[in-house]
């Protein structure tokens, strides 16, 4: 089965919260039952459950529209649905992925974005419609349909996706209901071409991919259609008997989905844009947005209109990408932990450079590992290398004082001015002052530390563009799981616990003696942390016998630490402690439920203080305080999910 | 024998002469027979050799073999008095511990190599130790084995633990004590402090260069009523604190070096450390977060710029250090709606257990 597909009893629950927060009971309730049983098709999810076949249907509309779960429609005469757990978990990152895309590209695009989210796809012609309403009165009837399914997509069918859709809009953050309004006194797609403008540079950012029906397959069916592929194309539809030759069609069946998958994400030729959209650009896409909005709806019936084709295109988000942006969020929080806010401030910047030509954290089918017997006649693929040189670095980072977080030492030198006793600038230094060679080296210097630390965020490359850098994102990650482990630890166990788990990774299976004098303390008092770690399941005890028979006296017990089952428990762990938050949430907010629906009341809705008692206020506002800390304490252990799971493929042999 | 006997009173002299000549040079020198006959004590090589004999029957001198050539060494005369007074089974004893020099030989091992009986072996090891020529251990490696070994030699480090143990255990008062220093030592070396006003510049007057001053001063008067929007990043608000940065080009220390550096300080009552010793400690060090390892050989401190105790979003959520997180389940006792640490972290109620 495929590494991201496994799910476990804990995540089934915690993803049917999620579902059930924001598509509804019905939606939730089908969902359940393909949690409960797995792959059903409709007959076997109507046997299961007390819901009719309609309100079946109609539940897996919403589940469909949304990407929530694959269906076999394209390859298979009878249906068979089937949870995508990725896409269910990544309910929980809406508003972050919103936030994110805010950062990186400005209102519009959120905007955009956020609408996507919450409708699971669209075509960019509806999309527009939904933004920019037509002025022609009858053609509003079209625009119902908004989120109609893409012409391929025969099951979903646009009422009932609408249905849904004032639900969805319920839990939006707001910015939709005002997007709704059409294109009135918003501060943020003012112009058609300001949403062309956003979806296009969406797409080649690799923010925003195509729908594809191959995209509704679960994995296995996913490997069916490939192998089909393969054998049809270079085998006769024949499976080869030998071993080789299935080694052969296991490689290509690999090639095969990752170029599927890589065409998903292929952006079109947006042939009929006359402007190009630079891609380093993007750091101040306001300010480029609206030099090009000066030209108002004028321009929007000429060039800027995409093509006929283009505007049928169904897209949606590309989860790859997201993890790739929480990826660097989570690193630059990292370095700001370890090196200070400036040199975090700094890596930002390096790691954004980079960001539009990483596609993914991890190549999901990777090719197994070529036998070194035979050395074939083609070369392995050149390792993909991510650059950026201390001279990208300069060019944005004028809006802060690189000066900071340096030894001082280091920034008198670079700048020629002398330093007293106490380490402080005789003559103070104006970063923005600064010549452009002194900043590319205060910039070198922040790098440097970068790399020199134990995580090597940073690896020397080459001299081009000043210095050249190279980003190792695959140990980094790794370094990062093995981090937040430790910190687990370090947070269970004070001192201890951390001292015992690097003592195992460092030196591998030890015995009590050779653990104590690694830690350079006495058995007895590791023990019992020993003891409390292997029961938690960070660490695994073992027992081999010396002689036959089995006795205590007479084996060895080692002790040992394995990266991947310590990873796998603290996901597990972290699930459940998602689950807890979320009924907590539930909980508080069943006390304060009154208080909650009298505020919600039409007329008391902005009227608060008027018609509330104090008592009433009061509970209202502590309610706030606590959904919000519990929300925020939610999304911080979606962090370290995303550390855990999803910047790192499987460590199978570490 | 005899005649060497007859001899004996016109010899002593002689028999000092050759001991006092061999106890001249630095102690444990081994000695052959051509560097005795070059002290020029005896006139004729048997005389020599009588010589050699009888300061052996005395125990003053131990024969040894090297590479078949027989060679000597000399004992000290208090010890060769004791030694005269040993039983035969006890020398036999002896000769094995002697044997084992500073690694010891485990009792058992003994036991197999002499045949004795076991209360005989434990006679002769007791009257050996009531005369303080050998001496008992326990062994670092297998706590169980009672090893022995002359009572003048200190225990290798297979089995006494080296610098850091003292009877098979840990010393961990001292070894705290040295780890601090050997801390503040690195981070000495590898660190330096620097004002929070280092580099006190002046705004110069263009229009991006007041922005930044003035998010600059906000962000150091933490000025939250004013919500102008700073920087993403503003300068670290730390007022007059110092803070910790890593020195831009240190010589980063390393094992042999901080040794010397330990060694030269004198704190450990007369103990040296070795390379080794220091290796191992800070190996521990790095284990323990304290310091962190930049190449092979060299370390430095580990900085942390934030002293805030957070950890992750899991540990820092009342779950991650629950004691029965794992009997916590979806309803029952324990259950999200009756947490106690949920209550106590939200300042919340918790639904009652009846």
């Amino acid at each position: 089965m495929s590494y991201t597909q496994r799910e476990t009893p804990v995540l089934a629950e915690l993803c049917s919260f999620l579902v059930q927060d924001i598509y509804g009971e019905l939606a939730s309730r089908v969902y359940s039952i393909l949690a409960r049983y797995g792959r059903q098709n409709l007959h076997q999810l109507v046997k299961a459950s007390y819901l009719n076949r309609r309100q079946i249907t109609l539940g897996l509309v919403t589940l469909v529209q949304s990407h929530l779960v694959f269906h076999s429609s394209p390859v298979s005469a009878v249906t068979a649905y089937e949870i995508d757990w990725q896409q269910s978990y990544a309910l929980v990152r809406f508003g972050r992925v919103v936030k994110m895309v805010e950062d990186r590209f400005g209102k519009n695009a959120s905007a955009i974005v956020g609408n996507l989210l919450e409708h699971g796809h669209t075509r960019i012609g509806d999309l527009k419609n939904a933004f920019f309403p037509p002025q022609d009165p009858i053609e509003d009837s079209e625009d119902e349909g908004v989120n109609g399914a893409g012409t391929k997509r025969k099951r979903t069918n646009g009422t009932h996706v609408n249905g849904t859709d004032t639900k969805v809009n319920g839990m939006s953050n707001g910015s939709l209901d005002e997007a709704d309004h059409g294109a009135g006194d918003k501060l943020y797609l003012k112009t058609v071409d300001e949403f062309y403008d956003a979806i296009q540079l969406l797409m080649q950012q690799g923010w925003i991919m195509r729908v594809d029906e191959t995209q509704y397959l679960s994995p296995g069916d996913f490997d069916q259609v490939a192998l089909t592929q393969v054998l049809d194309a270079r085998w006769n539809g024949q499976m080869p008997s030998g071993t080789k030759d299935k080694g052969i069609v296991a490689r290509e069946v690999l090639a095969q989905k990752r170029s599927t998958r890589d065409a998903w994400a292929e952006p079109p030729q947006f042939a009929t844009r006359k402007r190009k959209v630079n891609n380093r650009d993007h750091e101040q896409p306001n300010k480029r947005l609206k030099v090009n909005g000066a030209n108002g709806w004028a321009s929007s019936g000429g060039d800027g209109d995409f093509s006929a084709a283009e505007e049928q295109m169904p897209i949606r988000i590309n989860r790859e990408k997201i993890a790739v942006a929480m990826r660097t969020e989570q690193l630059v929080r990292l370095v700001e932990q370890r090196l200070g806010p400036t040199t975090a401030r700094i890596y930002q910047i390096m790691l954004r450079c980079v960001e539009s030509q990483v596609r993914r954290c991890f190549e999901e089918w990777p090719d197994p590992p070529i036998d070194s017997k035979k050395k074939d006649d083609e070369p392995p693929s050149p390792p993909c290398l991510y650059l950026v040189t201390a001279h990208d670095v300069e060019k944005q980072s004028k809006d802060f004082d690189i000066c900071e977080g340096l030894d001082p030492h280091a920034v008198s030198k670079i700048t020629g001015r002398s330093l007293d006793k106490s380490y402080k600038m005789e003559d103070p230094v104006d970063p923005i002052d600064l010549g452009h060679h002194e900043r590319l080296q205060l910039i070198h210097a922040h790098i440097e530390n970068l790399a020199r630390d134990p995580f090597h965020f940073a690896t020397w490359h080459s001299r081009a563009g000043h210095s050249q850098w190279q980003i190792e994102f695959e140990d980094i990650a790794k370094s990062l799981i093995q981090h937040e482990i430790e910190n687990t630890v370090s947070a269970k166990k004070p001192q201890l616990g951390l001292k015992l788990i690097r003592a195992l990774k460092k030196k591998g299976r030890l015995d009590e003696r050779q653990i104590g004098i690694a830690m350079m303390m006495t058995a007895p008092d590791i023990r019992a942390v020993v003891n409390d770690l292997a029961v938690q399941g960070f660490i695994q005890t073992q027992e081999v016998p010396k002689v036959d028979r089995r006795e205590a006296k007479h084996s060895i017990h080692l002790v040992w630490y394995d990266r991947q089952r310590a990873r796998e428990k603290l996901l597990h762990d972290t699930y459940k402690g998602m689950i807890r938050i979320i009924q907590r949430i539930a909980f508080e907010k069943e006390k304060v439920q009154a208080v909650l629906e009298k505020a919600e009341r039409t007329d008391v809705r902005g009227n608060e203080s008027r018609f509330l008692g104090r008592d009433e206020l009061d509970m209202l506002n502590s309610w706030k305080e606590v959904e919000e800390r519990l929300l925020l304490q939610l999304f911080r252990e979606d962090d370290l999910v995303a550390v855990l799971r999803d910047f790192c493929g499987p460590l199978v042999s570490a | 024998m005899k005649n060497e006997d007859g001899d004996a009173p016109g010899a002593v002299s002689r028999f000092d002469q050759l001991y006092d000549k061999c106890a001249a040079s630095p102690p444990g020198t081994i000695f052959f027979q051509r560097d005795l006959s070059a002290m020029q004590v005896a006139d004729t090589m048997e005389e020599l050799l009588s010589l050699i004999n009888w300061l052996c029957g005395q125990q003053l001198m131990k024969m040894m073999l090297f590479d078949n050539e027989p060679c000597w060494k000399i004992r000290d005369r208090r010890e060769a008095e004791k030694l005269r007074t040993l039983t035969a089974d006890e020398n036999v004893i002896y000769q094995h511990i002697d044997q084992a020099q500073t690694e010891g030989v485990w009792i058992k091992a003994l036991r197999a190599k002499t045949n004795f009986a076991q209360p005989t072996l434990n006679k002769c090891l007791k009257s050996l130790e009531s005369k303080d020529l050998v001496q008992s251990i326990m062994s670092v490696k297998y706590p169980n084995r009672k090893m022995y070994l002359l009572s003048y030699l200190t225990p290798s480090e297979e089995i006494a633990g080296g610098l850091w143990q003292r009877g098979g255990d840990f010393d961990l008062g001292m070894i705290e004590q040295v780890s601090q220093i050997v801390n503040q030592a690195v981070e000495r070396e590898t660190c330096i402090r620097v004002p929070a006003n280092w580099n006190n510049y002046q705004p110069t007057d263009r229009a991006a260069a007041i922005a930044h001053k003035k998010a600059h001063v906000q962000g150091r008067l933490r000025d939250i009523e004013d919500g102008v929007p700073i920087r993403p990043y503003k300068p670290p608000s730390h007022g007059n604190a110092t803070r910790l940065v890593h020195r831009s080009n240190p010589t980063y220390p390393t094992a042999s070096s901080l040794a010397t550096f330990l060694n030269a300080a004198d704190i450990m009552k007369g103990l040296k450390a070795r390379e080794v010793d220091m290796e191992q400690l800070l190996e521990m060090m790095t284990l323990d977060g304290r310091l962190e390892k930049v190449s092979a050989i060299a370390y430095r401190t580990a900085l942390n710029t934030n002293d805030t105790k957070t950890f992750n979003g899991f540990v820092d959520a009342p779950c991650g250090t629950c004691p029965v997180f794992d009997l916590c389940a979806d309803d029952g006792d324990i259950s999200a709606r009756t947490c106690v640490y949920f209550g106590e972290w939200l300042g919340t109620e918790s639904e009652e257990i009846y």
